[in-house]
């Protein structure tokens, strides 16, 4: 069940959401295609949160406007019932058993797969008659995952699931995550800060930074788009040719390497003096956030 | 969600099926006892013999000696009433406060609120669940306490009194839905259980003191009554009246004393020890007993409206919520 390749997951329009006086999210435009596996990138306080919870419903906008397969979330169970969340800390009734919650779910949605979920939990020996309040914090978020995948939803949102977890449980977390929706060809938006675990699994990036997005895209596009060029020394990096325009430059005495989205995909620069190198996923986001940074602090120098 | 409310809330529920059944314990007992002692001992013939006439003449305090005896036992238990009031109160506490509150806190209102139902279904089903489950338990426990209350309210202080109107008749029930409404407004006005707890503490002692101290008594206009110092009549004490001030006036209508004075006819000297000069009336500010139901309905009716706007405002910010 393969979505449609031109249908939009996510679509947000100039999408604002304010806290008293502070925007934290503002002015956001951004277009998730169908079948996409996208990870949500940002610093702590970028408003990957809040453009979850827009995206899901919890939160009203208060700018623009967010539709998710073209319907707005807010207060409409149809919507709803397409869209898995999985919230920060991944929140469960501890007093419940995994087998109750289950239950639960089976008795607020109208499609749910119980099977499904009580199928992964045993596949991964996760007891399902104990209190999840009493499982280690890898197991409930697997719990939280089954939830949310037995509502066999078209967009799964997750909110820093696996921030919680350790090295392993973060990597098994993954794992089920992914094994989960290749099979099931649904739309993923995952929010973390941790790069090294959405570099292997994701092929769509939205860079968050201070309330607004700073990059979004393919990631193999992107990739191809930016290049490390290093080469002589020279003030003006804008006019190294091949260079469309510098997000981070670096110098040394005799040096300077910069990382820059180049005019044409995938070309190397017309001028020996320079050479380019390919940027890893990390690379780029690094050099956005950086970029980002020392924008902000000359302007409120 | 019906399963979902009664497994979130089976335990309170379980709690204070356990708490209300120790309290028949206590209460049933005892409540026969009374009934008992009062048919028993003649009391109970003796006030219906009285009427309910607000003024007696011509006979002496027949009941007098069998209302204190009554009194000597029994009042001690009367205290109970205090824990009567306070009854509705625990439904605001451990149903109310923590309804939307205890999600915030613990992050699960994200949860449930983006499984496949909107939250104003979730708030209004709970509410209203809660609201049903808890209704027949507040009409039992009205039922009981002012069969409890009978005997006690019937010898002499009058089913309107304060701490009596409160815990008889349909007023405990209209009373445990607001507390309930209280709870669940204040647990998403503060969104921290202990703190929701407070206020519906607070608010629930602020609006019963304040409506009962100051609106209840103008329900309806009191009614004056007047009647002479040696006419050899007395008040019944079964008329059930509720007493706002009563004394002694001087021919010139000014307050001179706040005792009743009964006086044989043509006995100056009867007057002159109650420092009283001749002319002078007994005089008393009071609601009739007989507008019992009538005050019910209305103080029923403005905590029921209380209510309706309290579980309307909690719907609304509900929404606020993330």
């Amino acid at each position: 069940m393969t979505e449609d390749a031109h249908e939009t997951a996510l679509e947000t329009d100039a999408l604002g959401k304010r806290y008293g006086r502070a925007w934290a999210l503002r002015g956001c435009a951004l277009r998730l295609p169908a079948g996409r596996i996208a990870a949500l990138v940002g610093p702590n306080g970028a408003g990957k949160s809040t453009l979850l919870h827009l995206a899901v419903g919890l939160l009203r906008p208060d700018a623009g406007q967010v539709r998710v397969f073209g319907r707005d979330p807010r207060g409409d169970s149809e919507t709803l019932a397409d869209i898995g969340f999985v919230a920060q800390d991944t929140p469960l009734y501890r007093d419940f058993t995994a087998d109750e919650l289950i239950t639960m779910g089976a008795r607020l949605n109208r499609r749910w797969d119980a099977d499904l979920a009580r199928d992964r939990l045993t596949g991964i020996g996760i007891p399902t008659r104990k209190p999840v309040g009493g499982l280690s914090g890898g197991q409930r978020a697997q719990v939280a995952l089954a939830l949310a995948l037995a509502k066999r939803p078209r967009l799964l949102l997750l909110d820093e699931p696996a921030a919680a977890l350790d090295p392993l449980a973060r990597h098994e977390f993954m794992g089920a995550l992914m094994s989960a929706v290749a099979e099931s060809g649904t739309t993923v938006l995952l929010s973390s800060h941790l790069l090294a675990d959405l570099e292997r699994v994701c092929d769509y990036l939205i860079l968050l930074q201070t309330a607004h997005v700073q990059l979004a895209g393919d990631v193999d596009e992107l990739l191809a788009q930016h290049r490390t060029l290093t080469g002589p020394r020279t003030d003006r990096p804008e006019a190294v040719p091949g260079v469309r325009s510098v997000i981070r430059a670096s110098h040394t005495d005799r040096q300077t390497t910069l990382l820059a989205r180049t005019t044409t995909t995938g070309t190397v620069p017309t001028d020996p003096a320079w050479s380019a190198h390919e940027v890893s996923l990390e690379d780029l986001v690094l050099a956005y956030l950086g970029a980002a940074d020392t924008h902000r602090t000359e302007v409120t120098a | 969600m019906i399963w979902l409310t009664w497994r979130q809330h089976r335990k309170q529920l379980v709690y204070l099926a356990l708490g209300l059944a120790a309290l028949a314990a206590l209460m049933v007992p005892t409540g026969l006892s009374m009934h008992d002692t009062f048919q028993d001992s003649g009391l109970a013939d003796c006030l219906d013999a009285l009427g309910t006439d607000v003024l007696l003449s011509g006979q002496v305090d027949t009941c007098d000696a069998l209302r204190r005896q009554f009194t000597d036992e029994f009042n001690s238990l009367t205290m109970v009433a205090i824990l009567f009031m306070v009854l509705p109160l625990l439904v605001g506490l451990f149903f109310g406060a923590p309804l939307v509150a205890r999600e915030v806190e613990h992050g699960t209102h994200r949860l449930v609120w983006t499984q496949g139902i909107t939250r104003r279904r979730w708030a209004l089903t709970k509410l209203g669940l809660l609201g049903g489950l808890t209704l027949p338990l507040a009409v039992v426990y009205a039922l009981g306490v002012t069969w409890w209350f009978a005997p006690v309210a019937a010898n002499g202080t009058g089913r309107l009194a304060y701490g009596f109107f409160d815990v008889q008749g349909i007023v405990p029930v209209a009373y445990t839905l607001f507390a309930l409404a209280l709870g669940t407004f204040a647990g998403t006005a503060t969104r921290r259980v202990l703190p929701a707890m407070a206020v519906t503490l607070g608010g629930f002692a602020a609006v019963r003191l304040g409506i009962e101290t100051l609106l209840r008594p103008h329900y309806m206009p009191p009614e004056e009554l007047s009647y002479s110092t040696t006419g050899g009549q007395w008040l019944n004490p079964a008329a059930d009246s509720w007493i706002y001030e009563s004394g002694v006036r001087n021919a010139d209508g000014e307050l001179v004393s706040s005792g009743l004075i009964g006086c044989p006819p043509h006995d100056p000297l009867c007057l002159d020890r109650g420092g009283v000069e001749p002319g002078s009336s007994n005089w008393q500010l009071y609601q009739p007993g007989d507008r019992f139901w009538t005050f019910q309905f209305i103080e029923t009716g403005i905590f029921l409206g209380l209510t309706a706007l309290l579980c309307y405002l909690a719907v609304r910010r509900i929404r606020q919520i993330a």
